[in-house]
């Protein structure tokens, strides 16, 4: 086994164990922190993978920005920060039983795929990928139009935002 | 490639090391009188008023919201800046009109006062 | 990029750029002066309009084959700057009467046109997914828009819940292709499918694609939210969100499935198939038991989903589904105005708290207001398919393409479930002639402008629907 094999399976079973734990913990607040320990074994798997960038949007806008907002809103939602009801409706089985069987299908129909089994190809060495990112997303023959959408976007997004959680005087 | 790494994750060891550290380190050597006063919210030395935990104003949740949108604003600059002078004019004017964008959103939130903290 | 580019989108760069503007002139306007928001928001959308009509379809792509201008794109442009400008009609008096008036609102409804117009235009899945989110996002607001009523507030947050899951199941798709094609083009995927070197992987990731979008045109058994959200959200938004979520559906799946996936259909014509008869039948049946008016538009809705899903089935044969889905673009068109007279009539007799939406609540319309009540019961023979509507000419046309592809089940179950659907549309009509009551109606010249116009043309083009036909014909061949 290789260092970096070592660290992936590290990096791997911590990032489950988190996930496990953030659906399972009855303490709301503590179920947003294992959050925030799922999303940076997701920025580490991200490093992993040659892709620094996303391994940094990740740590900042989703550690930085949406865990922030999830413990925000628990904040400002519960008094109670335990959650005293069951934690499993009637329907779990079924719900299980779907989960399991969509999970277990696309694992069937995409073992077949050779994407799997067949090493890529290494990344050309000395390719800086931010800068080749930075030059695609404004550059005309390349990604200029899907970018300028994302601000209206984010623009109408705000928008929203602000109309449902600001009351006007 | 990946030895660049390496500092962050000696540092990620050495805080989480030395948090549990001082956690364990306490625990050891502390003296410990447990009595229902010490187990008490620390409120001035007053009796506390109700649960440790209070609700926050609403206000805070927009904050949150508006602070994630400029988050992803600024994530979009990151890779731009960084090969902004091989980008030209062009380049410059392209993410003058993103921001541009954006900044009709900022003025909204502005001149509607959700930006205000009363 | 060069002028060529920006004059294929330049509808939509317009009405971008004055939904921004109106963002910051409506902080201008006084409240209780919001009509000129309203009206500043239709010129920008007759604009928009004019500007699609007067593009030469030169049918090119721009931007590296992110969008195409074509004459399938033009069509249902205009269709939808249609939609949106029939959209701020019918809020342009009810957002007052309810106390919900916004200058958002407008806002938000012209960027969600400029969502759908762009999902028209998109020839790459990532201009699709960025399209699906900007006409989506605006659309959750707008289900809310009538905060802190709790109906308006779960109508928003259930939409927005099960959007984003939908989304989340696009996005899944949109991987799973690009990880089988190597490209988001869809040209770029036409091309790998057809050297055979996608596989399986390409099934999957369209099967994931074909969910999301079933969840936002509302096909069954991914409809649950319709009848919650259109009975919470304010009607005017439900009028636009039913007709214009509907158009730029149909768009995409036209767009991903009629040209890329097209190799596909012998994995997937059978889901479409099935997808589509489902959705008639669970549609129409359950729609029988509504006693709420907007209850039943919404079942209704769910229904013609469906219908309009049958253009999809001969997926894949090139012979039928250039005229299956220029059927489909006619059936749009009828439903389009249909849907958008019968929600004025709704709206009309709507009252504050919600009151003034049950089926009883029209009991007495045909005699104290004749005209009203004609229209509505022509809206509800189009939605039955009873002549002389537009309703009937539009089902014809696709019953007789699916026939001509060879699917007779399908027609059949079509057939049936209208002669269903006819209990439950007529019964209105029943109640409004048949019944005493006291209806009272609101009279905006807005309002009454929508339903009249929407009744005169689902009639009058119902007698002469060849030009429409030919030209939604046109617009569709060239795409083939």
């Amino acid at each position: 086994m290789t260092p970096l094999q070592l660290v992936f399976l590290l990096t791997a079973a911590l990032t489950l164990v988190a996930a496990f734990r953030v659906v399972t913990t009855r303490n709301l607040v503590h179920a947003a922190l294992w959050l925030v320990v799922t999303l940076f074994g997701v920025a580490v798997l991200f490093v992993l993978l040659n892709a620094p960038f996303l391994a940094v949007v990740q740590v900042v806008v989703y550690i930085g920005a949406i865990a922030v907002l999830f413990i925000f809103a628990i904040m400002l939602t519960r008094r109670e920060m335990r959650d005293q009801g069951a934690q499993l409706n009637k329907g779990w089985w079924a719900a299980a039983l779907v989960s399991l069987l969509t999970f277990g299908g696309l694992f069937w129909l995409t073992r077949s795929w050779d994407g799997f089994t067949r090493t890529a190809a290494p990344l050309p060495t000395g390719q800086d990928t931010l800068s080749a990112l930075g030059k695609a997303l404004v550059s005309p023959d390349a990604f200029v139009l899907p970018f300028e959408i994302a601000s209206v976007l984010l623009l109408a997004a705000l928008v929203g935002a602000v109309y449902v959680a600001y009351r006007e005087k | 490639m990946l030895l660049q790494y390496i500092a962050i994750a000696i540092l990620i060891f050495l805080s989480t090391a030395l948090a549990g550290l001082v956690i364990v380190l306490g625990e050891l050597f502390g003296p410990r009188v447990k009595t229902n006063v010490k187990s008490m919210p620390y409120e001035s030395g007053m009796t506390p008023i109700g649960p440790g935990t209070r609700r926050m104003p609403v206000r805070f949740y927009l904050i949150a919201m508006l602070f994630i949108l400029f988050d992803i604003e600024i994530i979009f600059l990151l890779p731009w800046a960084v090969v902004f002078r091989k980008l030209g004019v062009f380049g410059l004017v392209e993410m003058l009109i993103f921001i541009l964008i954006l900044l009709v959103g900022y003025l909204y939130a502005w001149k509607k006062g959700a930006l205000e903290w009363e | 990029m060069t002028q060529a580019d920006l004059y294929t989108l330049l509808p939509l760069i317009v009405l971008v750029i004055w939904a921004c503007a109106l963002l910051l002139v409506d902080l201008l306007i006084p409240r209780g002066r919001k009509g000129i928001t309203a009206f500043l928001a239709a010129l920008g959308l007759a604009l928009t309009l004019g500007l699609t009509l007067a593009q030469v379809s030169a049918a090119g792509t721009a931007f590296q084959g992110m969008v195409v201008l074509d004459g399938f794109a033009r069509f249902v442009n205009a269709l939808l700057a249609l939609t949106g400008l029939l959209g701020v009609g019918l809020a342009y008096g009810y957002v007052r009467r309810m106390g919900i008036e916004r200058g958002e609102y407008y806002t938000l409804l012209l960027f969600s046109v400029a969502g759908m117009m762009l999902m028209a235009q998109a020839a790459d899945l990532i201009v699709v997914f960025l399209a699906l989110e900007l006409l989506s996002i605006p659309l959750y607001i707008l289900a809310a828009f009538a905060r802190p009523k709790e109906t308006s507030e779960e109508a928003g947050l259930k939409y927005f819940l099960l959007g984003a899951f939908a989304t989340g199941f696009v996005v899944y798709g949109i991987a799973l292709t690009f990880g089988a094609t190597g490209t988001t083009s869809l040209s770029g995927i036409i091309a790998a499918a057809s050297n055979g070197d996608a596989g399986l992987l390409l099934t999957i990731g369209a099967a994931l694609i074909l969910v999301g979008f079933g969840f936002k045109v509302a096909v069954v058994p991914f409809h649950m939210w319709t009848p919650d959200v259109y009975q919470g959200a304010p009607s005017a938004v439900t009028a636009f969100m039913a007709a214009g979520a509907k158009i730029a559906g149909f768009a995409a799946l036209l767009r991903v499935f009629g040209l890329a996936f097209s190799s596909l259909s012998a994995d997937l014509t059978a889901i479409l198939w099935t997808l589509s008869a489902l959705t008639m039948i669970v549609g129409n049946i359950l729609a029988i038991a509504q006693t709420n008016i907007k209850r039943l538009l919404a079942y209704s809705s769910i229904a013609h989903a469906g219908y309009i899903l049958m253009a999809f089935v001969p997926f894949g044969n090139a012979e039928v589904l250039p005229v299956s889905v220029a059927a489909g673009v006619f059936y749009l068109v009828a439903y389009t105005l249909t849907n958008f007279g019968a929600w004025a009539v709704v709206i009309a007799l709507e009252k504050a708290e919600g009151r003034g939406l049950d089926l009883d609540d029209y009991a007495g319309l045909g005699r104290k207001y004749p005209a009203l009540a004609a229209a509505m019961t022509v809206f509800m023979l189009s939605l039955t398919g009873v002549p002389p509507t537009l309703g009937l000419v539009g089902k014809f046309y696709l019953f007789r393409a699916v026939i001509a592809g060879g699917f007779y089940g399908l027609a059949v179950i079509g057939v049936l479930t209208s002669l269903i659907s006819a209990y439950y549309y007529l019964r209105v009509v029943v109640i409004m002639y048949m019944r005493e009551g006291e209806p009272e109606r609101v009279s905006e010249p807005w309002l009454n402008l929508t339903w009249a116009a929407s009744a005169l043309a689902v009639v009058l083009i119902s007698l002469v629907p060849a030009p429409l036909f030919a030209w939604a014909s046109q617009a569709v061949f060239a795409l083939f």
